[in-house]
């Protein structure tokens, strides 16, 4: 597994909001470590029995908190994730969808200067089965095994976790790092993690149409990741011009095509499967094969 | 949102940006009334690239070959895009062009200056191109590094430097996208000005920023009516060629269940993405947005649930088909609320499918036996 466990002490930033709330609810029944939330003006109360705080940094010091599910609005996601990091929290999971981009930009600079690491904005979060769920992510899809996942999109990855578990997969963690152009941890990133993660055998890397980080990150997967990968790219139909719900989801003079992603997965090594249940076949069938010395 | 070119250089000048002085007309009897003497630019405010090779840059010697070219001109369609109106300017003394603008790197995860030696180029096919990270906070000096590093000297160096930090604020203070000028011209006179300007305002942001309060719905001029529909509902939709309707909760998922459509031999007819944690309202201008489409004959739901509850999903179908009873649907619905909502659908006769691969495969057939039909005939 990677990044958290049933050890990760969880804050739940915006707590007591409509999403907040119902969410915080499920990943207590999950049984995520969650140890409060905060709303401001509403310190001393409870949330599903969690005690709710006024400010992130009176919730770290009572609870010890070193990760933040952020649920709020997104004009107030800046502040909140930079009161997140002035409290000392280390991983900050930005569930907030439709947050400006120029203040992700200026959130990013501070999680780098922090030394901490930013889950999103505009993701499902992060589950590592059985143990703790942070997020949005329907746990009942997922279970534990030796598949780590890595996907900028939500209901695909559902997808493609339920094509895992019902084909007896589990999964050691699985990371949403969100549908916008300007986020916070990168495929390279939760790469280098699962390579160095023993509970890790076969990666699955989930990406679309948009940008140039997959092929980044196959030329990445070639020179550093012994463990065999399988990618998957949404997309193939989408028109150029067009841009398809994630606001980094689009084809633009010419570039971030499926089939450039396709093309630099196929001449890295690694293995490309074109339906959801083709990675499971595909994970299943790597699972089998020695790991292959670089 | 893009912006046409007189509201960008509107914006650039209340910034303190050099801009020609400039008019803007529809009918050929206001030129009469521009005052900035012969010979006259006279430029379509349209939405599309291209628009000087388009043939929708003319300039006029006189007063009467002007108003013939303003005729023509506001008869003009650039790539779909009718001319809105003319932006009338005097013709400036160039001596140099040269490129500048800022935007986000989603690579470097900051603000970027994209600057070259050379203007009134397309950028993308340049070789000739700087691209220099924006510290932040931002400091006046990388505007004068820039100026630097694109090889100017003297009073023109302090002047580019000069706009360059404005052109920053600019994209700063208005939450932009891209502010672009391109070219921006170092006259004979040595004097910089803005000759071109492109402004993309960041569509998450608008609604924090009041200056752009209530342009969105006409300056959508390259969605479909329906297209347009959608995002005033809060759904993404782009319509494609074939006849299978697609609706998905979720991008990655509306993506991946089109390339599986079209790899099992089907032709998509769109991209709908409800979005996450759609209610039975929602959902059901989806349905409808999907439905009014006259090439598709087949429905494809695909419904995932997450924060989605299939309840809702369900209630919303409910009402379609008796809205529709002839449409010829294929439903996947998995998720939370699951059994509520088969129960829900169970008095309607509609089968579901668990599996996705058994539900792409029976649209694509359903879709094929629905071409095969004479015209007209299947569609409600």
């Amino acid at each position: 597994m990677i990044l958290v466990d049933k050890n990760t002490k969880v804050i739940v930033q915006g707590a007591t909001g409509k999403m907040g709330s119902a969410h915080t609810k499920r990943m207590i029944e999950y049984g995520t470590n969650i140890v409060g939330g905060t709303t401001p003006g509403k310190g001393g109360e409870t949330i599903h029995g969690k005690p709710v705080f006024d400010t992130v940094l009176e919730a770290v010091e009572k609870t010890g908190a070193t990760c933040s599910c952020i649920f709020v609005p997104p004009y107030l996601a800046l502040d909140a994730g930079m009161e997140a990091l002035d409290a000392g929290i280390k991983l900050l999971v930005l569930i907030t969808e439709g947050m400006p981009p120029q203040d992700t930009a200026k959130l990013v600079a501070q999680v780098k200067a922090k030394d901490a690491k930013l889950i999103g904005p505009n993701c499902p979060g992060i589950i590592t089965p059985g143990q703790s769920l942070i997020g949005i992510l329907p746990g009942s899809i997922f279970k534990s095994g030796p598949v780590g996942m890595v996907s900028k999109s939500g209901t695909l990855t559902y997808e493609i976790a339920l094509a895992l578990t019902e084909s007896g997969l589990g999964q050691s963690t699985c990371v949403g790092t969100g549908g916008d152009p300007i986020k916070g941890l990168d495929y390279k990133e939760v790469l280098s993690m699962f390579e160095a993660d023993p509970a890790t055998q076969v990666i699955v890397m989930i990406g679309e149409i948009g940008g140039n980080a997959e092929e980044d990150a196959a030329d990445y997967i070639k020179a550093n990741i012994k463990k065999p990968v399988i990618g998957f790219i949404a997309g193939q139909t989408a028109p150029p011009g067009k841009r398809m719900g994630h606001a980094g989801a689009i084809i633009s003079g010419g570039k971030g095509t499926a089939e450039s992603k396709l093309e630099s997965f196929r001449s890295n090594g690694v293995l490309v499967a074109m339906t959801p249940k083709e990675v499971a076949q595909q994970a299943a069938e790597a699972l089998k094969q020695p790991v292959k010395a670089k | 949102m893009n912006l046409y070119e007189y509201e960008a250089k509107r914006i650039f000048a209340e910034a303190g940006i050099p801009v020609p002085p400039a008019a803007r007309i529809t009918k050929p009897e206001e030129l009469a009334k521009v005052h900035f003497g012969y010979p006259l630019t006279l430029k379509c405010q349209v939405m599309a690239g291209g628009r000087g090779k388009a043939g929708g840059i003319k300039f006029a010697k006189d007063l009467n070959e002007g108003k013939s070219l303003v005729k023509d001109l506001m008869a003009l369609t650039i790539k779909g895009s009718k001319t809105e109106s003319l932006l009338v300017e005097p013709k400036m003394p160039i001596a140099r062009e040269l490129y500048l603008a800022v935007t986000l790197d989603r690579n470097r995860g900051c603000a970027i200056f994209i600057a070259s030696a050379e203007g009134g180029i397309e950028i993308e096919s340049s070789d000739n191109v700087l691209t220099e990270p924006i510290p932040y906070p931002y400091h006046g000096f990388a505007g004068r590094k820039l100026a630097q590093k694109l090889g100017l000297k003297g009073a023109v160096l302090n002047k580019v430097a000069d706009i360059a930090n404005k052109l920053y604020k600019v994209f700063e203070n208005k939450d932009l996208d891209l502010a672009e000028i391109n070219p921006l011209v170092i006259t004979t006179g040595d004097d910089v000005v803005a000759l071109d300007g492109k402004i993309i305002v960041n569509d998450d942001s608008i609604a924090r920023q009041k200056s752009f309060a209530g342009m969105e719905e006409s300056h959508l001029s390259e969605l479909s009516v329906r297209e347009r529909r959608a995002k005033m509902a809060g759904l993404n939709l782009v319509e494609l060629e074939g006849n299978i309707g697609i609706l998905c909760n979720g991008a990655g998922l509306t993506m991946a269940t089109m390339d599986m459509v079209k790899g099992f031999g089907g032709d998509p007819g769109n991209f709908l993405d409800a979005g996450g944690g759609s209610d039975q309202k929602k959902t059901l201008e989806a349905l409808e947005l999907v439905n009014e489409n006259p090439n598709v004959d087949v429905i494809l739901l695909n419904i995932l649930g997450g924060i989605t509850a299939c309840d809702e999903v369900a209630g919303a179908l409910v009402q379609f088909m008796k809205r529709h009873p002839e449409r010829k649907m294929i439903v996947r619905l998995r998720g939370n609320n699951q059994d509520i909502a088969e129960k829900m659908l169970s008095e309607s006769g509609l089968k579901l499918y668990p599996d996705l691969e058994e539900a792409v495969k029976a649209a694509v057939e359903a879709a094929k036996s629905a071409g095969k039909k004479p015209v007209g005939a299947g569609k409600s």
